[in-house]
């Protein structure tokens, strides 16, 4: 503790022992933007198609291979209060639109970088921000203008439409293997696609990770994959109607503890007879009401089971709650709670349930082809865990945005066709403001560089020279001109169909650019000292998710 | 020493060290928030224990999450606090006052003044700067229709000072209009009927202020509706669901047959309450298409929602307390707390109300309610800081709005307030007063410019020029504040810049008060069983 007689002047006297305090441009400011860019420079590397994959262990000694920023930024745990502001800007974007984080967060590294060397130049970060602030509301007006024209309204159960808005999204995730992916997720969209597409629902399109096979044994199940087994001895069942009960199959018991009063032998042989008999009214009423499958949510009796098995009926067992309400949506069964002879109206209907083997674990498939917008289901194959926790996260960027098409279907060029064009037009509207804010703009302007630059980096190739031809062919009005990677040559991207969707571009770049103001206009930080708490090096316990 | 012979370990500071610790201090906590102060002012970031984010420029929020270990620095943030707790606003003047107040005050002790004296002087100082004040303040009449324009520009200065302009604007808005939605006439004015709700989603432009209720949690039940229109509301606190007895209870039976019974049986009473509310709704919406909803203070068990379902209700359990109140004034109806004997007129009604889901979480809108007097503030941020962040302000601005209705007056803000109380203390009450108690209403004068001083530096304008030139132009007999963007005077009353009378009082009445024992400490005594932690 400080000496009672010799408090020194200032903040750090007054606050408890283990303290921080930050604060000024050099100690505050300058700190801050050099950890956003060290975070920045990791994820950038993983950006576009030819980025690379980053090997992401985490404290629960999971790895992951991936080259998804929204994963890797996550299992990162991020410490630095500043560089935390872009990983939550980052994971805003993944909530939102499910697509475009590693933009955000390197897009706005990328303008804290261009901030600090416009602080070394003097300005203050004040005139920054607002110089930034200007941009970002000109470069949402830009992007307006860039939208194809005729992209507003797309029939989005139009697989080719789809794919080729998805594909840019893909792509970047699992390069190469779009063209196989793709078809795919467009299938299990468009199936379950309701009537109104602004309701779409990213949960009813379903992965089933299986291991084995390859890619190109992936498929799309028009229902449900439940990875396990049927509970009786009956396996396979076509056009059959379902039952579904929440609390079990089994006797009904009391909320209130029931105990069995028995005062003589013959009692005892007469109870047990009692209950098989209740028992097999029931399963023979079910039976009676043409169900053919039983689906409960918790245990099955084995006695029940018994009956079951007598009356030719199929059991499945779905323990986890959203799996069996999921389940309903499939069949269109409605889910009743106790034991009870269904009504006709409550049952479901499956065109075929039947339990397969693939890849040495036992799955039961669910097909329900009339189903409508129900639940469709992409199987996975690959060869190992992480390839196919890889070609998941795949799968969810092209689902949600798929997603965000059905609420805005306007596309804008990609493969940085449109970054360029909003660098060329930024930095002709910085030149006609007065202001010291023109050299905020002009930066903000030159951050959109980093894309195609990063781009053509990770694609070994040489970035100065494909910016300056994009910018040549830019500024002589093919504004949808962007760069092939793989013959490494700029070219109109409406001949290569990359196609990015308006929508992510537009979250990204405001939440980019809110992001790099917040950390701006932090001019001091106090930090309490870290609580206690486990250590993090030791197992943290089982909460997986 | 004296108490060196009563307890060897005790830890004394005396004189002239007790009053520099408790002068550093004080300027020491001045000095962490000046530049939060006004509009210019910049942002904190605080890390917790846990390594969470909070950004703030709030000086009530700051002073309540650093851990502050100074006594004389504790002291004067508990003032700030309560500042904060009677006007809702002025925590950072209180603190920078206090602070000026002992800055000046140091001058003058250094030259061998008693500090008695100086405490005399500012409590003849303090009476006369409220009596200014009185004069001073611009009164408004609120009757029954109030001026909406006046509430604005108080809202705006006061969110400003907490949030960048564009959102301060905004949330202008639905700040007055929430206070003036809630305002019954011949009642105090409760602002916990304006529910503050949050979601993160989208951007912190969007929030908005929602005319009926926003409920953070969902229907249970999947086959309920999830947008419904024309609703009948019921607000009601009932348990639906199946209680064990308190005794313990056992059932005894012999047979299958027996033991069905009892699961019947054991529910029948719970089916009964719900069937009553089936009938009701049953009467109301019968041949029209109107819908029915429940929002029950209690729980619904799975059957019961069940059976609520196929009867087509839309059922929410567990709503808080507040929010029954809340239900209750804004859709109208009345809370009832049985089934027994339930009429049409206990029911409320809203135009629509629907459920929204984000990610995990489900929140249900009421809206469209006829005549309210509850609303929500939804506020949307991208993450939990700039949601946190929003939060306080609107509280803030809420409070801001409260106090301009009570006080029935506004002052002028900008620093013109400052500028001429202190006027008004050097040339006329100072010649009043005899001997040397001058000195201390001189000190009191010169810490009253304090705020605009402040102001221009985090304004980044030359302090010395924007004094000058706005005393300058109140000798004149010109009221004026200081422009932050040019370092101008302005007329604060063009621009619209209005502080709340209640919030300058407070600042008035309190700073002075702990400046002044601060001053007159002239010991610092430490002893007692923790003084000998190992260090």
């Amino acid at each position: 503790m400080v000496g009672f007689s010799m408090q020194p002047y200032g903040i750090q006297a007054m606050l408890k022992e283990g303290h921080r305090h930050l604060s000024g441009l050099d100690e505050a400011v300058l700190k801050n933007i050099d950890a956003c860019k060290q975070l920045s420079t990791i994820t950038r590397t993983s950006l576009g198609p030819n980025g690379m994959n980053k090997m992401v262990i985490n404290h629960l000694d999971k790895l992951f291979v991936t080259n998804d920023a929204a994963t890797i930024v996550n299992e990162l745990e991020v410490q630095h209060p500043a560089a935390k502001i872009l990983v939550l800007a980052g994971k805003a974007q993944q909530e939102e639109i499910g697509d475009g984080a590693n933009l955000t967060v390197s897009f706005a590294g990328e303008l804290l970088q261009n901030a600090e060397e416009l602080i070394r130049m003097g300005l203050h970060p004040s005139e920054i921000i607002i110089g930034y602030t200007k941009a970002i509301n000109k470069a949402i007006e830009i992007l307006e203008d860039l939208v194809e024209e005729g992209s507003e309204s797309m029939n989005v159960r139009d697989k080719d439409d789809v794919i080729s808005r998805m594909r840019s999204a893909v792509a970047s995730k699992q390069f190469g293997q779009e063209d196989i992916l793709c078809p795919l997720i467009a299938e299990a969209c468009i199936q379950v696609c309701p009537k109104n597409p602004g309701n779409f629902n990213v949960d009813n399109v379903r992965v089933a990770k299986l291991l084995g096979g390859g890619l190109h044994d992936s498929v799309v199940v028009r229902g449900m994959v439940l990875k396990s087994d049927a509970v009786g001895t009956i396996k396979r069942m076509e056009n059959a109607k379902v039952a579904v009960f929440v609390g079990g199959v089994d006797t009904t018991a009391t909320e209130t503890k029931g105990t069995v009063l028995i005062h003589n032998a013959e009692q005892l042989e007469n109870y047990a007879k009692t209950e098989e008999a209740k028992v097999e009214e029931i399963i023979k009423a079910v039976a009676d009401s043409g169900a053919k499958v039983i689906v409960s949510g918790a245990a099955v009796g084995e006695m029940a089971l018994h009956f079951c098995e007598r009356y030719k009926l199929m059991v499945l067992k779905i323990s986890s709650k959203f799996e069996l309400r999921r389940f309903c949506r499939t069949t269109g069964a409605v889910a009743l709670l106790k034991l009870s002879q269904p009504n006709p109206d409550d049952l479901g209907y499956v065109d075929s349930v039947s339990v397969e083997e693939i890849g040495g674990a036992r799955v039961t498939i669910v097909k329900n082809e009339q189903g409508g917008n129900s639940v469709s289901t992409v199987v996975l194959r690959g060869s190992t865990d992480s390839i196919l926790d890889d070609l998941e996260r795949a799968v969810d960027d092209g689902v949600n945005t798929y997603r965000a098409m059905c609420r805005d279907s306007r596309i804008v060029p990609g493969a940085a066709a449109t970054e360029i064009e909003l660098a060329r037009r930024l930095k002709e509207f910085s030149f006609k403001e007065t202001g010291l804010d023109q050299y905020a703009i002009a930066k903000f302007a030159e951050s959109f560089e980093m894309i195609p630059k990063t781009l053509a980096e990770n694609a070994g190739l040489n970035a100065i020279e494909i910016i300056s031809s994009l910018y040549a062919e830019h500024a002589s009005g093919n504004a949808k001109v962007g760069i092939h990677l793989e013959d490494g040559v700029c070219r109109d991207v409406s001949t290569m169909h990359i196609w990015d969707l308006h929508i992510t571009k537009f979250f990204a770049l405001k939440y980019a650019a809110d992001a790099a103001c917040t950390v701006l206009r932090v001019d001091q930080i106090i930090m309490a000292k870290p609580a206690g708490g486990p250590k993090r090096d030791a197992p943290a316990g089982m909460d997986e998710d | 020493m004296s108490l060196k012979v009563l307890n060897p370990n005790a830890e004394v500071l005396n004189k002239s060290h007790a009053l520099h610790m408790n002068i550093n201090a004080a300027k020491g906590l001045q000095d962490v928030l000046k530049t939060n102060l006004g509009p210019k002012g910049t942002i904190k970031m605080l890390v917790g224990g846990a390594g969470d984010i909070k950004l703030t420029k709030d000086g009530n929020t700051l002073l309540k999450e650093m851990q502050i270990q100074s006594p004389t620095a504790i002291m004067i943030a508990r003032t700030a606090v309560a500042q904060d707790d009677t006007s809702g606003d002025g925590t950072t003047s209180t603190v920078i006052f206090i602070g000026e107040l002992m800055k000046q005050s140091e001058r003058y002790i250094d030259e061998g003044m008693h500090p008695r004296v100086l405490v005399d002087g500012f409590e003849i100082a303090k009476r006369a700067t409220l009596q200014f004040l009185e004069k001073f303040k611009t009164p408004v009449v609120m009757g029954d229709d109030p001026d909406k324009e006046i509430l604005k520009m108080v809202a705006r200065t006061a969110l400003r000072t907490k949030l960048y302009e564009a959102l301060a604007d905004q949330l202008t808005d639905i700040v007055v209009n929430s206070v003036l939605c809630i305002r019954k006439s011949e009642e105090p004015i409760d602002l916990f009927m304006v529910e503050i709700m949050h979601m993160r989603h989208k951007f912190d432009v969007d929030t908005r202020l929602v005319e009926g209720l926003v409920l953070d949690h969902g229907s249970r039940h999947p086959d309920m509706k999830r947008r419904a229109e024309n609703c009948y509301i019921l607000t009601c606190n009932v348990s639906l669901e199946y209680e064990k007895s308190e005794i313990n209870a056992g059932f005894f039976y012999s047979n299958a047959e027996q033991r069905e019974a009892m699961v019947a049986a054991e529910r029948r009473s719970v089916d009964e309450r719900v069937q009553k509310i089936i009938d009701l709704k049953n009467k109301v919406c019968a041949g029209n298409d109107n819908n029915f909803v429940i929002i029950n203070q209690k729980g619904i068990d799975p059957p019961s929602l069940d059976l609520l379902a196929r009867a087509g209700i839309i059922a929410l359990r567990r709503a808080k307390r507040r929010n029954m109140e809340r239900l209750v004034l804004a859709c109208g109806g009345e809370a009832v707390n049985s089934v027994d004997d339930l009429t049409p007129e206990c029911l409320g009604w809203a135009g629509l109300v629907y459920e929204h889901v984000l990610g995990e979480e489900k929140y249900t809108f009421v809206e469209n309610v006829k005549n309210p007097h509850s609303c929500t503030i939804l506020i949307k941020g991208p993450n939990d800081h700039t949601i946190a962040q929003i939060k306080d302000a609107v509280r803030d601005g809420l409070r801001a709005v409260k106090n301009t209705i009570e006080d029935e007056a506004v002052v002028l803000g900008a620093g013109a307030f400052e500028v001429a109380a202190r006027q008004y203390l050097v040339n006329e009450v100072k010649k009043t007063v005899q001997g040397r108690a001058q000195l201390g209403v001189e000190a009191f004068a010169d810490a009253l410019l304090a705020v605009p001083k402040i102001l221009a530096e985090n304004s980044g304008l030359d302090t010395q020029d924007v004094i000058i030139e706005l005393t300058g132009e109140h000798d004149k007999g010109n009221v004026v504040g200081l422009n932050l963007h040019t370092g101008e005077p302005i007329d604060p009353q063009m621009e619209g810049i209005f502080d709340n009378y209640s919030v300058k009082r407070q600042i008035i009445n309190s700073g002075p008060v702990i400046a002044s024992q601060l001053l007159l400490v002239d010991e610092v005594i430490r002893a007692g069983r923790n003084m000998r932690k190992p260090n």
